[in-house]
């Protein structure tokens, strides 16, 4: 299938709140039922919630897909898909998600974006910063189900803020996995930050080849891209842009490109290039939310 | 006494004719989509049959193509957005070579937005698509907020929109759209000057400069110290533009500006407006351009409006009576 049709698999339809309930330190769990013909999503990509009227804000919100489960057919038909959002209620928009209750209707268009590329060859490192875990718990349900080990980083400042910690153990377990914890005061597992962590497991790793699949706070990514390109590992880091339409037509959402994504940009062939059509910005939507270390210009992004 | 006008009797949805003309060019109904809210039209096609709508208005094209500004670009205000995309576009050849071919095999109807920073650039992008097969008219964008050159402030000039008129006028057959900025004084006086230079139709209007604020780091919440302002926030400012702008001139204006639903564009149509287009809905929903018409003609079937010539203008301000306050209506 070619980049073009690969991303225009998203459709705008109506999901049900299967159920809602409160996570540590103020986070949600929500989960929401969309029917068959829904795209099954793979980690990374990301769907636009929007509350169905009257809803206190017009713009639907970008929220990152922390699980997909394909229900058991009915009637001899595939089954319903039930995603799941671990997310925290910052603003008006999502406190008004958080208040949906089992039942409720919402508005789900998706799947969005380009996820994480699972498939890379090497032993996959997941790394989560705090609540950039979401995508990562997905991450970890796919590599699992395909019987891969991997390792998984999660650092937060303080260990409260390990949101979903269960979760990812359990998952981890599942593979056979290895969870390394950092916080930066120390308070669970390492000391210090998930790249001065990575730099420690990096020494153990020998010539194995490993592919790091991260999501947290942007200085963290930059950080851990720029670890990726020092080290000679492949790293893919999912970012978050303030959005409107998510789906690559407003151009709302750029990411700056780095000079050698640019030149690439400027050589691609007439598809690729009509999709990636901008040499100095990337759209977080469409050419991402997965970028890899070298696509963008850290020094740019804060 | 009924302070609703006596309407016809209920027909059926089929009996509505909304086809609209713009010039020469025939609307199958007046519902467009927004220069710069539907891309290059094959974005949504997966989802909304373009055939549906009564045209495509096409993303700005610039002669060169354009990277557009820095980030933030999107701040969403109370029922509003504001946008700093800077016509970040893929220039001419690109649209000419890769977009229109396939907006031609999708059967859209195509009126192909273009803008520039001289009357010189507007008629090379004139001339370069004036003969390109699947274009049914242009749109001339004189009012975008977000460029340091070549904006909505330079060309709401009425002596410079009369002149670039004439020039383009005099370069293809087509029909030529002048969007405007509601961002000027008096709108009648840029409206009537586009007309005056052989406008074919009015787009009116454009997003309106506004301003976000982050209280507690003091900056913008965009790139740039302002955007343009749409959204249902903006539908009362617009509709009065619009119906100002309709009743300056004798050519058709399209109305724009926080139209979401059937009635929004009805209440245009009422105020003056031949024809509407439908923006930041589609952002929301995707497919509420198509929604629109439905609603549209569902309405006139109820109220007994076989065609749209028979709402158009007919707002009144005439009668001060006092009346009862009605419930909200969606």
């Amino acid at each position: 299938m070619s980049v073009a049709a690969k991303q225009r698999l998203w459709k705008q339809v109506t999901a049900t709140v299967v159920m809602q309930r409160d996570y540590a330190r103020g986070f949600r769990w929500l989960e929401l039922e969309v029917a068959s013909d829904f795209h099954m999503p793979v980690a990374g990509q990301f769907v636009q919630l929007l509350l169905t009227p009257p809803s206190p804000v017009l713009l639907p919100r970008p929220m990152s897909i922390a699980g997909a489960v394909r229900k058991r057919a009915r009637a001899g038909k595939p089954g319903p898909i039930e995603l799941g959002f671990l997310y925290s209620p910052v603003g008006v928009g999502t406190r008004a998600i958080a208040a949906l209750e089992a039942g409720a209707s919402v508005e789900v268009t998706g799947p969005l974006g380009v996820g994480y590329p699972l498939e890379a060859s090497g032993t996959p490192v997941l790394v989560a910063g705090g609540r950039g875990v979401a995508p990562l718990l997905m991450a970890a349900d796919a590599l699992a189900a395909q019987g891969r080990k991997c390792e998984f980083v999660f650092g937060a400042r303080e260990k409260e803020l390990l949101i979903g910690l269960g979760e990812a153990r359990e998952r981890i377990a599942k593979a056979g996995g290895r969870l390394h914890l950092a916080t930066d005061d120390g308070s669970r597992g390492f000391k210090g930050n998930v790249v001065q962590l990575l730099d420690q497991l990096q020494a153990q790793w020998g010539s194995t080849p490993h592919v790091i699949h991260a999501c947290g706070p942007h200085g963290m990514l930059g950080a851990i891209a720029r670890f990726g390109l020092r080290h000679g590992v492949p790293a893919h880091l999912a970012m978050e842009s303030v959005m409107a339409c998510g789906t690559g037509v407003c151009r709302g959402c750029p990411l700056p490109r780095s000079q050698s994504a640019r030149q690439a940009v400027l050589a691609l062939g007439a598809e690729a290039a009509s999709l990636k059509g901008n040499p100095e910005f990337a759209m977080c939507c469409t050419d991402g939310p997965v970028f890899e270390a070298h696509d963008l210009d850290w020094d740019l992004i804060e | 006494m009924s302070h609703t006008r006596a309407w016809g009797k209920p027909v059926a949805g089929s009996k509505v004719d909304l086809s609209v003309r713009i010039g020469s060019l025939m609307l199958r109904n007046p519902v467009l989509t927004a220069s710069g809210t539907f891309g290059y039209g094959d974005e949504y096609a997966h989802v909304v049959d373009l055939r549906a709508l009564g045209g495509v208005v096409t993303k700005t094209v610039t002669c060169e193509p354009r990277s557009g500004n820095p980030p933030t670009r999107i701040a969403e205000t109370p029922s509003g957005m504001l946008n700093s995309i800077g016509l970040e576009n893929v220039g001419l050849h690109r649209f000419r070579d890769e977009k229109l071919p396939r907006l031609r095999e999708l059967q859209a109807t195509v009126i192909a937005s273009v803008g520039g920073e001289t009357p010189e650039e507007l008629a090379t992008l004139l001339n370069a698509l004036g003969g390109e097969r699947g274009i049914g008219a242009f749109e001339i964008n004189f009012s975008c907020p977000n460029v340091a050159a070549g904006g909505a402030r330079f060309w709401a000039v009425p002596k410079r929109l009369e002149d670039t008129m004439g020039l383009l006028r005099r370069l293809t057959k087509l029909p030529l759209i002048a969007k405007l900025s509601p961002d000027v004084t008096d709108i009648r006086e840029t409206a009537r000057a586009c007309e005056a230079g052989g406008a074919d139709a009015l787009t009116a209007v454009n997003t309106f400069v506004g301003m976000a604020i982050d209280l507690e780091r003091v900056r913008s919440r965009l790139g740039k110290a302002t955007g343009g302002l749409s959204g249902p926030a903006i539908k009362p400012l617009a509709l009065a533009r619009c119906h100002e702008a309709a009743n300056a001139v004798r050519i058709p204006v399209i109305g724009s500006g926080g139209i979401l639903t059937g009635r929004d564009a009805l209440e245009f149509i009422a105020a003056g407006a031949t024809a509407v287009q439908v923006g930041t809905a589609t952002f929301v929903e995707a497919g509420a351009a198509p929604r629109v018409v439905s609603e549209m003609r569902e309405w006139c079937a109820r109220h007994g409006v076989k065609q749209l010539s028979e709402l158009r203008g007919t707002f009144s301000a005439a009668p001060a009576q006092v009346v009862a306050p009605e419930p909200a209506r969606p």
